[in-house]
């Protein structure tokens, strides 16, 4: 079996496949980012390989998966975007996560859109969502500012999220 | 790009996990028993994450573990490979067998594969089996398959022991040649 992961580029960003030596970075965001608690929750270094692992692991499964997003002029690792459907998941989800120093410059925004494009035009995907729960405001804005809109709630593991759908560039959503 | 090659022994097919292992892998992972020194019990969605990073670690490390498929059914018996997760102090191989297919020697049929894989193909000079020290039925394996104690560890808080495998040179197997 062999699968290649795609590596997609934007005004400031490449989105490629994670990698062993993103270990530090992801580390440091599981141990110390409050945002994590919207990803699995804080987690140990040996939480954190092993959530890169799943990453790669989930595009090997399902053909699409998480992406790594790195700063063009910096190189830096910044967060991820991901298409990501887990048996849990009732339709494949774009979603993002953004390492606070980098938050509020339209990264996930730009990276987002990139992916989005990728899910429907390579994949040719019908349609997308994204899971937000009720209290992740900055989620919420950056789905809004995709032109996503609420459709309804979706209960996953137990938990109740809103569910944002994405227009289709070709009209149908 | 990766590519996990496809493998085979007497009764096995190892091959990459794929999408449909996930309902027999989840009844192993749901196995308290099974599970008892390899991370205790999970939920289906835990399971599912866990398929995927012995999946990813075929990427990260350039080898990992296998599903083991019955050839004679299609079955899914469980798996094996030569990993390495992150806090062990060097490679292993491992197996882990669903309950419909323990106690038949399935275990040693393919952690043999995964040996003659690791010295023939990935060149290792030695491997071993990092295994619970409450771990019975995996350390009747690892003396099954030669293996011998060789120090120790700890993981995640319990004791562990270093399964030395028997090396290149003194293992039964023909020698295969090297990958060129």
């Amino acid at each position: 079996m062999t699968v290649i992961i795609p590596t997609l580029e934007t005004e400031r960003l490449i989105l490629r496949a994670f990698r062993d030596e993103d270990h530090d970075a992801v580390a440091d965001f599981y141990a110390n980012d409050p945002g994590a608690a919207y990803v699995g929750g804080s987690t140990d270094r040996r939480g954190a390989w092993r959530v890169i692992a799943t990453f790669v692991g989930h595009w090997q499964l399902r053909g699409f998966g998480p992406l790594a997003i790195e700063d063009k002029a910096t190189q830096r690792w910044l967060g991820w975007c991901n298409l990501w459907r887990p048996p849990e998941f009732p339709e494949i989800e774009v979603g993002w996560t953004l390492a606070a120093p980098f938050r509020g410059k339209g990264y996930v925004h730009e990276a987002a859109v990139r992916v989005r494009a990728y899910a429907f035009d390579d994949m040719q995907l019908p349609t997308l969502v994204s899971y937000i729960v009720p209290g992740n405001v900055a989620s919420k804005r950056v789905a809004e500012r995709l032109g996503a809109k609420r459709d309804g709630a979706a209960q996953i593991n137990g938990v109740t999220v809103d569910v944002w759908r994405h227009p289709h560039p070709r009209g149908a959503s | 790009m990766t590519t996990i090659p496809t493998l085979e022994t007497e009764r096995l097919m190892l091959r990459a996990f794929c999408v449909a292992d996930h309902k027999p892998f989840a009844e192993m992972s749901a196995d308290a028993e099974l599970m008892r020194f390899v991370g205790g019990q999970m939920d289906g969605p835990d399971a599912w994450r866990r398929m995927a990073a012995y999946t990813g670690m075929w990427s990260l490390r350039g080898y990992g573990p296998w599903a083991l498929q019955h050839k004679a059914t299609g079955a899914f018996v469980g798996y094996s490979g030569v990993t390495w997760p992150y806090g062990f102090p060097e490679p292993e191989i491992n197996w882990g067998l669903h309950r419909s297919f323990i106690g038949q020697g399935y275990a040693a049929e393919a952690a043999t594969a995964a040996r003659t894989f690791a010295y023939d193909q990935l060149g290792f000079l030695t491997i071993m089996s990092f295994i619970d020290d409450e771990n019975a039925p995996s350390i009747a394996v690892a003396k099954r398959l030669g293996a011998r104690l060789d120090g120790g560890g700890s993981y995640k808080g319990r004791a562990m022991g270093i399964w030395r495998h028997i090396s290149p040179e003194t293992r039964p197997e023909k020698r295969k040649p090297h990958m060129t």
